[in-house]
């Protein structure tokens, strides 16, 4: 049995699309089998991320309404054979569908992936209850922003309410040499407010928009800058936490602080 | 600045009696936030439930059907709480909670106007939460609030009594929310949005706070906040 995944922010463009894409894909690399579920009906970007637009033919909503199977509807990555995408109805909006066929949908895929990642739209209204249906699990994207952090807080506190404990935090386009000048929110200041584990850290990188302009994740780089390193090991700090049942252990600090310090030093 | 003399309705309370524990559940508040606030207390209590109780739900002229008392019973089973018996004035409530399984109690009036008033007038047990308050969660309680944890910018603490946050308060506090200016609020780190106190509202001076813990309390109709060493809660006229 997969594990089902949402990917969450509350505030529009903090990342959440670049990091399911990436993650996904880095997960993929490690020799998992993965599905990525896009839950941003109408607005729908993940595809685009991926590179795999022109390759949809059908969509969550023809295998609800029975005029395919899941399998048909998945779009398998040209690169990654382990990565698949089933893709949202750009045509409709968010109402086309409710919580119980979200989670119908991610239970059947978490029979046959070892992950299941379900990208949240921004907000908290019926987009996110659809989104959340499904998942066991909760990783939270944020910038260090006043307001992003505080949209975080209010997601955070909706998913404990509607019993998702297990909640991780990737603080995404931090700028090392503002924090240091003060002008930016740290990493410490962000865990400060929301209390939660932290998941890992992408430093803010022109290299992302350039690859993500292009359908082609980060991760995927030959030698992946700084960025797509963070996303390569939030993928493997999320798979190594299926060893122990359920590990309330901060991530990997020894990793997490080199990271830092080298961010660090190249100030 | 407007007394709060509605919120209170619009709370699930818990409430220990010699029958066992009691849930009530306010006539007016839509189901989803119901379960929400249920989970909340729930969660934010959990060393506090000693498991084995069993509960009895009061649902007073609330339509709530089979499915929904299911709902609350495997809710409470999460902490090891029974759902045994249901109190109602409601037919369809009655008959579901049958069909459920559980015993009923139809009893009209019981619990009902001179009782109820007084219970809100009187103070209620202290909340004790053992939580984060996020931001847009608004905890409202007739008594006192201690809060094993931090309010976050956003959050929402409202009570008759006074507001003990032994963590940081950064969000908005409203103490002796139903006129009662002995009230006190109480944090380790005092950084709140607003404050309030009965009647009087006060933004917090500009700057950040002393690392200690300070009281805000009503002197001369003005709040004021003192460190909490040097600040004695018996010598503020309180009434216990």
């Amino acid at each position: 049995m997969g594990k089902v995944i949402v990917i969450t922010s509350g505030k529009g463009g903090v990342g959440k699309t670049t990091t399911t894409a990436n993650v996904g894909m880095a997960l993929a690399s490690l020799g998992k089998s993965v599905a990525l579920v896009d839950a941003d009906f109408g607005l729908r970007n993940l595809d685009l991320l991926l590179g795999l637009e022109n390759r949809i033919v059908y969509t969550i909503l023809d295998v609800l309404s029975g005029d395919c199977t899941l399998e048909k509807a998945l779009v398998r990555d040209k690169r990654q054979s382990q990565l698949a995408l089933l893709p949202a109805a750009q045509t409709r909006d968010k109402n086309s569908i409710t919580p119980d066929q979200t989670r119908t949908i991610t239970a059947q895929l978490a029979e046959s992936f070892d992950f299941v990642l379900v990208d949240c739209p921004a907000g908290i209204e019926q987009g996110f209850k659809n989104a959340i249906a499904g998942a066991e699990r909760a990783v939270i994207v944020t910038t260090p922003e006043v307001s992003a952090v505080r949209d975080a807080d209010r997601v955070i506190g909706l998913l404990e309410a509607s019993g998702i404990r297990d909640c991780a935090l990737i603080v995404n386009r931090l700028r090392p040499k503002m924090v240091k000048a003060n002008d930016m929110m740290s990493v410490e200041d962000v865990l400060e407010i929301l209390a939660i584990k932290l998941l890992g850290v992408v430093p803010e990188d022109e290299k992302v928009i350039v690859t993500t302009n292009r359908g082609e994740p980060i991760v995927l780089s030959e030698t992946p800058p700084p960025a797509g390193q963070a996303f390569l090991n939030i993928a493997r700090r999320i798979q190594g936490e299926e060893i122990p049942l359920l590990n309330l252990e901060p991530p990997a600090p020894g990793v997490l602080e080199r990271l830092i310090n080298l961010f660090r030093r190249s100030n | 600045m407007q007394t709060l003399s509605g919120p209170l309705e619009q709370q699930v309370l818990f409430k220990g009696s010699p029958e066992g524990l009691r849930l009530l559940l306010p006539p007016e508040l839509g189901w989803e936030e119901i379960m929400q606030q249920i989970q909340q207390r729930l969660d934010a209590g959990e060393r506090l439930w000693q498991g084995g109780f069993t509960v009895l739900l009061e649902c007073q002229d609330r339509l709530v059907d089979a499915p929904q008392l299911e709902q609350i019973a495997q809710l409470l089973t999460t902490q090891q709480l029974t759902l045994t018996k249901v109190r109602t004035e409601r037919r369809q409530t009655a008959v579901a909670a049958a069909v459920v399984g559980l015993n009923i109690d139809q009893s009209p009036v019981r619990d009902q106007s001179p009782v109820r008033e007084q219970s809100l007038t009187t103070w209620e047990e202290p909340l004790y939460l053992q939580q984060t308050v996020r931001s847009g969660v608004k905890i409202v309680h007739p008594g006192t609030i201690v809060v094993m944890g931090d309010v976050n910018p956003g959050g929402e603490v409202y009570a008759q009594g006074d507001i003990l946050v032994w963590g940081k308060l950064r969000g908005l506090a409203h103490a002796g929310s139903a006129g009662n200016n002995q009230a006190l609020i109480c944090a380790l780190y005092l950084a709140p949005t607003q404050l309030r106190i009965a009647e009087l509202l006060a933004r917090p001076p500009e700057g950040a706070p002393p690392d200690q813990p300070e009281v805000a309390y009503i002197q001369n109709q003005v709040i004021e906040i003192a460190l909490a060493t040097e600040f004695r809660a018996v010598n503020h006229g309180r009434r216990s």
